[in-house]
């Protein structure tokens, strides 16, 4: 008992542990560039806790994060490496936006439903070329899902400039399409917090998407932890020969896996693009898809883990504002800071898996070799 | 006809020796750490940082050493010589941080090349704005003098190939000589080789299985710097946020595409080079340019699918080496 006592407080410190050690680089790098550390995260801090706005912003920018984290963390789930969430976003948003401003005269209830799942079914089809070369061909899914990034970020770009654009602002330097209608708009949160007494600033664009990403990472860890299917990928993951042996799929299991993971890409630009700006522009957000990583690694692609790792990479982000406004240091620092978390955290998590291991190995020799010292016993 | 000639025309041809380079150098970096076992997603953060310190030690060298008698703007020779050299450092202590962390902790390698790469470009921002205050881009420099062919160059067909030569391409192509040398016929390569085939066999006969990973890694690490390097300093006259475009990515196909050896990358980084020269080129025709530029990376996908020939990684490429579990 005491031995899994130690064991669960040592997972537990390991991303504290990285989280320290991260700390302890990018104070290297702020006293390199002149500044007081510890001033630098005092104010981080005071910035994101005490400003109402601070924590609704935190809460918006976690939210194309959890789906995000989520899609990356379903393909690692099954040994695949999914790095292609940035182009599946990309096309899953611009598909719901063309839904959203193509479609006129449906009520809310159809029109938002239907946007939404037109991106769903955009960022599972982006994902549909590269797990079907990797299962067929096996070409590396690493590769031609960047590749595909590359792609989609042309069509899109293509798309909107050159076909899509809104007529109304031909001639000015914003590229866009036209305003979304009503109907396809995400609802935002602001009134339903009210009522229950929560504050929220009346700019901030806090809408559905985010208690929907919560609903949907609870879901997946409830298939992969209770049903059949999420046996399956536990068994795919852990051993494929014996799953195969097993009669288990596995090209099936991780063909499901990889389009699930597309799916809930094309879900991570929408809280953005329905939620908050109401039409697709040129400046649209990039880069999600590669924190959508950092967040599952954080979350050691734990469905459960994913919306923690994602409000803590919100905290990192909005704090690097506040730090870059009010001190003076560039808010890269803060993206180093979580490239060397991440790196941390890797390393520790590492470690102690392989510590916890070696401890379990030593108590099952310990156990094999009490054994013949009984029969011995009864023998005698 | 006139697609014919917009194909196949001298220019295009120098254009796509010139584009080749960057991708052949890491693409031979890449054959070096993938024949030792290690494989290096991280090889596009590692150009990254070379395009950044090529770039911006050769501004520094530059201005600290002005030329003189010369007019204004002249460069001394020897600044691209430590800008490339100064990309090469940063490429190796940088592909460092990947050996530590795949080899020695043993942690996943796709894990910690992509990380790497969200890394290089956090860094390669902050360091920019730091040197020159803004985070996309250094101030322009100057590379090289370039090289031409003694006879060729007076011919006028054969003149854009024949002049304007930098000398990192002769390098390349050295390097690419020596690194089949180095693998088939000396006793490193034959040690790299073990390690990345059969890792057990090799410790079991008494090589550091370690230390050869950690050296095919820095390896990696020095040529994908050089390819950086000769981006920003060669082609780019300067470095600019995101010139990498993909071509640490588009190398590992092409190492893959030339089943894991040194001449086969040849072949494969040619025919990215000639897509990435026609991306560049083609961009007076009804096809949208948007589609042009991505012809490197749909070539990546074709290629890597195989469409040509079936590929055979080392045996033990990309799992990391246990002494005690194994």
């Amino acid at each position: 008992m005491s031995t899994r006592v130690r064991l669960g407080v040592l997972q537990a410190a390991a991303p504290l542990l990285a989280i320290a050690f991260g700390a302890v680089v990018a104070s290297g790098i702020i006293l390199a560039i002149g500044k007081d550390p510890l001033e630098v995260y005092g104010l981080m801090l005071r910035f994101n806790l005490t400003r109402s706005d601070s924590v609704a912003a935190i809460f918006l920018k976690a939210t194309p994060l959890t789906f995000a984290g989520l899609a990356v963390a379903l393909s690692f789930r099954v040994n695949l490496w999914n790095i292609g969430v940035e182009g599946q976003y990309a096309v899953g948003a611009f598909a719901a936006a063309l839904v959203a401003f193509g479609m006129r005269g449906l009520p809310a209830p159809i029109h938002l439903p239907l946007a939404v799942l037109v991106g769903v079914a955009s960022g599972a089809a982006w994902a549909l070329l590269p797990i079907a070369l990797k299962l067929r061909r096996g070409a590396h899914e690493v590769i031609t899902t960047i590749m595909m990034n590359y792609i989609a970020s042309a069509l899109v770009l293509y798309l909107l400039a050159d076909v899509f654009r809104d007529p109304t602002q031909a001639g000015t330097p914003r590229v866009r399409t036209p305003l979304f209608e009503d109907s396809a708009r995400i609802p935002l949160l602001r009134p339903v917090l009210q009522l229950v007494g929560i504050d929220v600033p009346s700019h901030s664009a806090l809408n559905w998407f985010l208690p929907l990403g919560v609903v949907l990472c609870l879901g997946a860890a409830y298939l992969l932890a209770r049903t059949r299917f999420g046996y399956e990928v536990r068994a795919v993951a852990l051993n494929p020969d014996a799953a195969e042996a097993a009669g288990i799929r596995i090209a099936r299991t991780q063909f499901y896996m990889f389009l699930a993971s597309g799916a809930v890409a094309g879900l991570v630009g929408l809280s953005d693009v329905l939620g908050f700006f109401g039409y697709f522009d040129i400046d649209f957000p990039k880069g999600l898809g590669f924190l959508g990583i950092s967040v599952a690694l954080l979350a050691r692609n734990d469905p459960l883990g994913v919306v923690p790792a994602a409000l803590l990479l919100a905290f990192l982000d909005r704090g690097a504002q506040g730090v870059q406004v009010f001190s003076g240091v560039p808010r890269e620092v803060i993206t180093i800071l979580q490239a060397v978390i991440i790196l941390a955290i890797v390393v520790g998590y590492e470690l102690v898996t392989r510590y916890v291991r070696a401890q379990r190995k030593r108590e099952a020799e310990r156990l094999v070799a009490g054994r013949p010292d009984v029969s011995e016993g009864e023998g005698g | 006809m006139e697609l014919l000639s917009a194909l196949a025309n001298m220019a295009l041809l120098a254009s796509a020796v010139r584009l080749t380079v960057p991708i052949l150098l890491t693409a031979l970096g890449a054959v070096y750490s993938e024949r030792g076992g290690v494989v290096n997603i991280g090889l596009e953060g590692i150009m990254i940082m070379g395009t950044f310190f090529g770039a911006s030690v050769t501004h520094l060298v530059a201005t600290a050493l002005p030329v003189p008698g010369a007019e204004a703007g002249a460069t001394h020779a020897i600044a691209p010589v430590v800008g490339m050299l100064a990309a090469m450092v940063a490429g190796v202590l940088f592909s460092l941080v990947h050996a530590v962390v795949a080899v020695t902790f043993r942690v996943n390698q796709i894990i910690s090349g992509v990380v790497l790469n969200m890394l290089a470009v956090g860094l390669a921002r902050f360091l920019n704005i730091l040197f020159f205050g803004v985070a996309t881009q250094s101030p322009g420099i100057s590379g090289f003098e370039p090289w031409s062919v003694p006879v060729l160059r007076d011919v006028p067909a054969l003149a854009p190939i024949a002049t304007g030569i930098s000398p990192v391409i002769p390098l390349a192509l050295i390097l690419l000589g020596l690194g089949h040398w180095v693998l088939v016929r000396t006793v490193f390569g034959l040690r790299l080789r073990a390690v990345g085939e059969h890792p057990l066999a090799a410790d079991t006969l008494g090589i550091n299985v370690a230390a050869m990973r950690y050296a095919g890694v820095l390896i990696s690490g020095a040529l994908a710097g050089l390819a950086g390097g000769y981006l920003s300093i060669e082609q780019g006259r300067g470095y600019l946020e995101g010139m990498t475009q993909g071509r640490g990515f588009i190398a590992l196909a092409a190492m893959i595409f030339g089943n894991w050896w040194p001449l086969g990358a040849l072949g494969a980084s040619a025919l990215f080079g000639y897509f990435d020269a026609l991306s560049l080129r083609v961009v007076h025709t009804r096809i949208p340019y948007q589609f042009i530029t991505v012809l490197p990376h749909i070539a990546t996908i074709f290629v890597l699918a195989g469409f040509m020939r079936r590929a055979v990684p080392p045996a033990a490429d990309g799992i990391p080496y246990t002494k005690e579990e194994a």
